[in-house]
């Protein structure tokens, strides 16, 4: 392929990927007026901060952003610690019957159905267990989505790392808890790191269950406020805008703060370091 | 402290890896369990060290038995083939883990890590990390993190194979000072015949599972149980002639050594290469052999011969010169023979 060639492509990958980014953060910035200005102003407009005043101040975004933040860091640390323990048991262990490879299979299908043939029954479950409405029911369910990922994810660095040095910990006098939190998860820290970052951006992001489970202010997520500005008289463009914008900085703050790990991590195994 | 296995029997499945095996080990033993791959010495360590389950018999470590004991409660210390040093710490956190996770306090760690690592001479590694280390460093490493407690024993899974050649040979003199400086019962694995016989005070010969002799390296060497036994231990190996002894001399189809034993059929005699001298003149009752290959050594020579259709292999002195094809004459020192029951390979 020649030079410009690939070049070309880079730009339209990066066209395609940047432009609603672009276009969300000049909307969030521009007055009411100038989003549907033909041309559009691309960036001579003034800007104004007042569709941000009006989401974070005037209306509930910095509440459910808090919520969001809560549900996604909370459900991410109940996957990350359920999974690694599971994980590291099914690497490890060999269960009669061949049940830790039939173990991981069936964890790895509840994710194989639409997330949402589990909408209503969830639903009705949380409805029994007066959890509607609450943080704790979207914690659940994440953390339940999660799950099978984590699992899956870590088993495969935990088999990465050998056996030889867990058997030291153990000879060395640690317990089997011991030599996991103290020589095996430093030495996996990478996919650690990986994992955490898919599982937040997962629950950060996640729209379908929000909408079905919250029904107030008190435990709406961001992507399900930002979508009820869409009314039956208007749709806020500015407010989404500038909630979206704003919705964006954790997720890209955190990964980029992974990066280094991000990377080895989803290359560990392939290159024995 | 004195170590036992009582019937120890492993299986994985319907394989089994360690067959009724029995050995009692003092204490300030150093054992050698040595044998081919696969003989099941490994898997008797693990036992021993709780990483394996014990299917059927019991293990004793001072007269406690151990079997139900978890690994980290047993109070041994392993060297590990790979060296197993934990690559996220430096080495003197490496050597502190044993003393960590004892919960012993930070100074008190300081000083015996410091002390092991004088002794050990790796002082000024004590910063880095694994990776920085060559080979050797490390397995002073392993070894060190091992000898810093006072267990009740030491187990050594092959510690020295990782090593070229030259280190290998320093490193078995310096364990074998310091297990003699710290005095603590020693199990080491090994298929290196020469690790076995420098390091041992008592040798266990294991093969398929089963253990074949248990004794000194001079009487492994000098009295081996059976053929396995002899073949096993010894470079070159021993040479096997199978025959018979009739009036007084033992009876191939192309050799006839005078011996003074019974009659007896169906027997094979097992010859050490130092045993056969190389003569390039005839003598009396010297066997006829034509020379098939010569291996210089530097200081000795290894010379392949046949004789009617067997091969065998002396050592000669490093001066002999031979041209492959050529006519010799060997006397065998029938004294120190070895006889072995065709059928069960047991010495008589």
């Amino acid at each position: 392929m020649s030079r410009a060639l690939k070049y070309f492509l880079v730009v339209v990958a990066l066209v395609a990927a940047l432009a609603p980014v672009y276009w969300m953060f000049t909307i969030s910035l521009k007055s009411e007026v100038d989003h549907f200005a033909l041309p559009p102003p691309w960036f001579n407009f003034t800007p104004t901060l007042e569709h941000y005043f009006e989401a974070f101040v005037a209306r509930s975004f910095g509440q459910y952003l808090i919520t969001s933040a809560i549900v996604a860091v909370i459900s991410t640390l109940c996957a990350l610690v359920l999974g690694t323990l599971a994980a590291y048991a099914l690497a490890r262990f060999r269960l009669p019957y061949d049940l830790d490879r039939r173990l991981s299979l069936w964890i790895l299908s509840t994710r194989m159905f639409p997330a949402i043939v589990t909408a209503v029954p969830l639903f009705l479950m949380m409805r029994d267990l007066r959890l509607l409405d609450t943080k704790a029911s979207l914690i659940i369910v994440y953390t339940a989505f999660n799950l099978p990922f984590v699992v899956w994810m870590m088993r495969g660095f935990f088999d990465e790392v050998p056996r030889d040095l867990e058997e030291a910990a153990l000879v060395d006098g640690d317990s089997r808890l011991g030599a996991l939190v103290r020589v095996v998860l430093p030495l996996v820290a990478p996919g650690l790191a990986a994992t955490a970052v898919f599982c937040l951006i997962v629950s950060w992001n996640e729209f379908l269950f929000a909408l079905v489970l919250t029904q107030t202010d008190a435990s709406m997520t961001l992507p399900v406020g930002i979508a009820g500005r869409v009314t039956q008289y208007e749709i806020k463009w500015g407010v989404m805008s500038a909630a979206g914008a704003v919705a964006i900085v954790p997720i890209l703050v955190f990964a980029m703060a992974m990066q280094k790990y991000l990377v080895r991590g989803l290359s560990l195994g392939a290159v024995k370091g | 402290m004195g170590i036992k296995f009582q019937n120890v029997t492993k299986a994985f499945g319907d394989t089994l890896v360690v067959d009724d095996l029995s050995l009692e080990i003092a204490d300030g033993e150093f054992v050698v369990l040595l044998g081919p791959s696969g003989c099941g010495k490994t898997t008797t360590l693990r036992m021993l060290a709780g990483l394996e389950t014990i299917t059927t018999g019991d293990v004793y470590i001072g007269g406690e038995r151990i079997n139900d004991v978890q690994t980290q409660h047993r109070d041994l210390a392993m060297v590990f083939q790979s060296y197993a040093l934990y690559p996220h710490m430096t080495i003197a956190e490496n050597i502190a883990y044993p003393l960590r996770v004892r919960k012993l306090d930070k100074p008190e760690r300081t000083k015996r890590v410091t002390s092991v690592a004088r002794m050990l001479e790796i002082e000024s590694l004590l910063d880095r990390k694994p990776r920085q280390l060559s080979g050797g460093e490390r397995q002073r490493v392993a070894l060190a993190r091992a000898i810093v407690r006072e267990p009740r024993a030491y187990l050594m899974d092959e510690p020295l194979s990782n090593l070229d050649a030259r280190l290998r040979v320093q490193m078995r003199g310096e364990l074998k000072r310091l297990q003699h400086q710290l005095g603590t019962t020693t199990i080491y694995v090994t298929h290196d015949q020469a690790e076995a016989m420098t390091l041992a005070t008592r040798v266990a010969v294991m093969s398929r599972g089963r253990l074949q002799q248990f004794d000194t390296p001079l009487n492994i060497y000098n009295r081996p149980a059976n053929r396995f036994v002899a073949e096993f231990v010894g470079s070159p190996s021993m040479n096997f002639i199978d025959g018979k002894i009739e009036s007084g001399a033992f009876v191939s189809e192309s050799i006839r050594i005078p011996v003074t034993r019974e009659n007896a059929d169906q027997l094979t005699i097992g010859i050490r290469p130092e045993h056969i001298s190389v003569l390039t003149e005839p003598q009396n009752n010297a066997t006829p052999a034509t020379v098939y290959v010569t291996e210089l050594m530097g200081n000795e020579t290894f010379v392949f011969l046949s004789v009617g259709t067997n091969k065998l292999i002396a050592r000669a002195a490093a001066d002999f010169r031979a041209e492959l094809e050529s006519p010799v004459w060997l006397r065998i020192d029938a004294e120190k023979a070895h006889y072995f029951d065709r059928q069960t390979g047991l010495s008589i």
